[in-house]
C-alpha cells in the first residue's frame, strides 16, 4: 500500500430476520460508525456501498439521508465477499492518495435474493431453472463435508461442535442475529432438522438481514480520531479470483477450490509481514462448519488433517489459542450478503480495541478476516493494533 | 415417441433412441491437454482456442450429499422427502455436480454413476424439456 491505512470507525444495525427497512438498517449503521470514528459525513471522500440484492442506485438512494457531499458513491458486488470487497476498495482509494477517508457500508436483506434471473432461450420455460443454476449452496458444503470424512474421517460430531461453538459466541454479541438463551450442546445442533447431510438447520448460517460499516483513514486522522484508544492498522488487503486447480468446477461455483483461501492468505501474510502463529482471533466465511474447518488448515492455523484436533482441544473457542468467529460467524452472528464481511471488520475492530466485553480475545494483537464470494473470489484482510 | 431436447443448447446431447446414452459437452483445450465443463470460449490456461467435444456418460462419484430443502426454484421438498447431489469425476478429469438418484444409504464414494436426461417439464407439443442427473450404475 502507498499510504498506511487505518480503520477509525465502525458502526452496526444488529442482523435480524424481523423486518426492519433496510434505509434505516443502512442509516443506523452509517451514523454510528460515524460517531465511533468522531467525524461527520462531510469529512468521508468516498463511499462504498456494498450489496448483493436490491435494486438500480439503492445505496445511493440511502446515502443522501447521510448528507449530500456530491463525493464518488460506488455499489461493490462481489457475492458473499460483497462487504468485505467495499472495504478493500476504501482501503484503497486511502491508500492510493484518492482520499483521506473513506467508508464501506454494507447491506443486505437475504429474504429478498433470488436465483439468477436472465433471459431464457428461446422455448425455454421461464419458471424452470437454467443447467447452470439447479443446485442449492447447501448442497455444495454439504458435499465439501462428506468428501472430508471419508478422507479425513472427520465425525458429524465435529461439525456440530464447530456450531455451537459459534452458536455460543454469538449469545454475548449483541449484533448477532442467533443469541441462544442457554449453553448450545453439539447434541442439540445435532438433533435439529437435516439439511443437507451431514449438516442440521443449526449447522446453516443464520439467513436475516442487517448493515454494517467501517470507516478508514489515513495516519493522521487516524491519531486525530483516536480519543484515547488504541488505533487499527489495516496490513494486508488482498483479493483473489480463480486459478485453475484439477477437479476444477466451473458450474455452480459456490464452494471454490480450496487453493483459493491458501493463496489468498499467503499473499496477505506476506503483506503484513507476519504468519499464521501472530493471530490473535480469526474470522471466516463459516456458512457451514465444514468451512471453519477447513480453513483452520487452509489459512495454517495448523496442518494438513489436524483441525479437527485444534477444534477438540478447544484452540479455536474464546480463551483458545486462537479463537474463530468470535461474534457468532455466519453461522450465528448472520450472513445477510452484502454487510457480512463489514460485521467482521466491525468485530475485528472492537476486539483490538479491547471493547468486546464478554466476546473480548485477551491481548489481540493481530485480527484476520476471510470471505469467500461464490467460491469464485477470495477476500482477507489482517488488522493490528497499532 | 416422446421427443426429449436439453432444457438449454450447449450442454448436452440426447440420442433420440434410448439405447444411446446422453453425454455431455465440454470443451477440449489442446495446448493445456485439459477437458472443461461446461463448454469455455477459450482455454482458461493458455487462451488458446478450444473444441467442443462429448464428454463419456459414465464417471465415479467423488462426493455426495441428501438434501431435504426445496431445489432451486421451488418451494416443495421432492414427495420423497428429499433428493441426492453429487459430484461426478469423468474419465476426462472434468469434475460434474448433478442430482443423483437414490437414498442416502445408497451413495459410496467411488460408485460408478451414469448420466441420463432428466425431464424439467413437457411442452404443449409434448415436447420433453430436460436436464440432466446421474444414476448409479448397477453392478453385473
Amino acid at each position: 500500500m502507498n499510504r498506511d491505512v487505518y480503520v477509525i470507525g465502525v458502526g452496526m444495525h444488529r442482523f435480524t430476520k424481523e423486518y426492519v427497512p433496510i434505509r434505516d438498517m443502512y442509516f443506523t449503521a452509517g451514523v454510528e460508525a460515524l460517531k465511533d470514528a468522531g467525524i461527520d459525513f462531510r469529512d468521508v471522500g468516498y463511499l462504498y456501498n456494498g450489496y448483493i440484492g436490491g435494486t438500480m442506485m439503492e445505496g445511493t438512494g440511502y446515502a443522501k439521508d447521510l448528507g449530500l457531499t456530491g463525493i464518488p458513491v460506488v455499489h461493490v458486488e462481489n457475492a458473499s465477499a460483497t462487504g468485505s470487497s467495499a472495504f478493500r476498495e476504501a482501503v484503497w482509494a486511502v491508500s492510493g492518495g484518492a482520499s483521506d477517508v473513506a467508508m464501506a457500508l454494507g447491506f443486505d436483506d437475504m429474504a429478498r435474493m433470488g436465483m439468477a434471473r436472465r433471459k431464457p432461450a428461446p422455448g425455454v420455460d421461464r419458471r424452470v431453472p437454467s443447467f447452470e443454476n439447479t443446485l442449492l449452496p447447501a448442497g455444495f458444503f454439504a458435499m465439501w463435508a462428506v468428501r472430508r470424512m471419508h478422507e479425513a474421517g472427520t465425525t458429524v460430531e465435529t461439525y456440530a461442535k464447530i456450531a455451537a461453538k459459534n452458536w455460543n459466541h454469538g449469545r454475548h454479541n449483541p449484533m448477532a442475529q442467533r443469541r441462544a438463551d442457554h449453553e448450545v450442546t453439539a447434541e442439540e445442533v445435532l438433533a435439529a432438522d437435516m439439511v443437507a447431510y451431514p449438516h442440521t438447520a443449526m449447522m446453516a448460517c443464520a439467513s436475516g438481514a442487517g448493515a454494517a460499516c467501517a470507516i478508514v483513514a489515513t495516519e493522521e486522522w487516524a491519531k486525530k480520531h483516536a480519543n484515547g484508544r488504541p488505533m487499527v492498522k489495516v496490513t494486508a488487503s488482498q483479493l483473489c479470483s480463480e486459478v485453475y486447480t484439477d477437479g476444477h468446477i466451473f458450474m455452480g461455483a459456490v464452494v471454490g477450490p480450496a487453493y483459493s483461501t491458501e493463496r489468498t492468505a499467503k499473499l496477505a501474510y506476506e503483506e503484513a509481514g507476519i504468519g499464521p502463529d501472530d493471530l490473535s482471533l480469526v474470522h471466516v466465511h463459516d456458512a457451514f462448519p465444514i468451512e471453519e474447518l477447513m480453513y483452520y488448515e487452509l489459512l495454517g492455523i495448523c496442518g494438513p488433517g489436524e483441525g479437527d484436533k485444534l477444534l477438540h482441544d478447544g484452540e479455536t473457542q474464546i480463551g483458545g489459542r486462537i479463537p474463530f468467529s468470535t461474534d457468532g460467524g455466519l453461522i450465528a452472528r448472520g450472513h445477510p450478503g452484502g454487510p457480512t464481511g463489514l460485521a467482521q471488520v466491525w468485530d475485528a475492530t472492537r476486539q483490538l480495541r479491547g471493547e468486546q466485553g464478554k466476546i473480548q480475545v485477551e491481548g489481540a494483537q493481530n485480527a484476520l478476516v476471510h470471505m469467500m464470494g461464490a467460491g469464485s473470489v477470495c477476500a482477507v484482510h489482517i488488522l493490528q493494533k497499532a | 415417441m416422446t421427443k426429449r431436447v436439453p432444457l438449454e443448447e450447449g450442454y448436452m446431447v440426447i440420442p433420440e433412441s434410448s439405447d444411446e446414452p446422453c453425454r455431455l459437452l465440454g470443451s477440449y483445450s489442446k495446448a493445456a491437454d485439459k477437458h472443461y465443463f461446461p463448454i469455455r470460449k477459450r482455454c482458461p490456461i493458455t487462451e488458446k482456442d478450444v473444441e467442443t467435444v462429448e464428454l463419456s456418460p459414465v464417471g465415479e462419484l467423488y462426493s455426495w450429499s441428501f438434501i431435504r430443502m426445496p431445489k432451486m426454484g421451488s418451494r416443495k421438498v421432492d414427495s420423497g422427502g428429499g433428493y441426492g447431489v453429487g459430484q461426478i469425476d469423468l474419465p476426462e478429469g472434468v469434475r460434474i455436480q448433478s442430482v443423483i438418484d437414490g437414498e442416502q444409504e445408497d451413495f459410496k464414494i467411488g460408485m460408478k454413476m451414469q448420466l441420463v436426461a432428466n425431464p424439467m417439464y413437457t411442452a404443449e407439443d409434448g415436447t420433453q424439456y430436460c436436464g440432466f442427473k446421474f444414476v448409479p450404475v448397477k453392478e453385473g
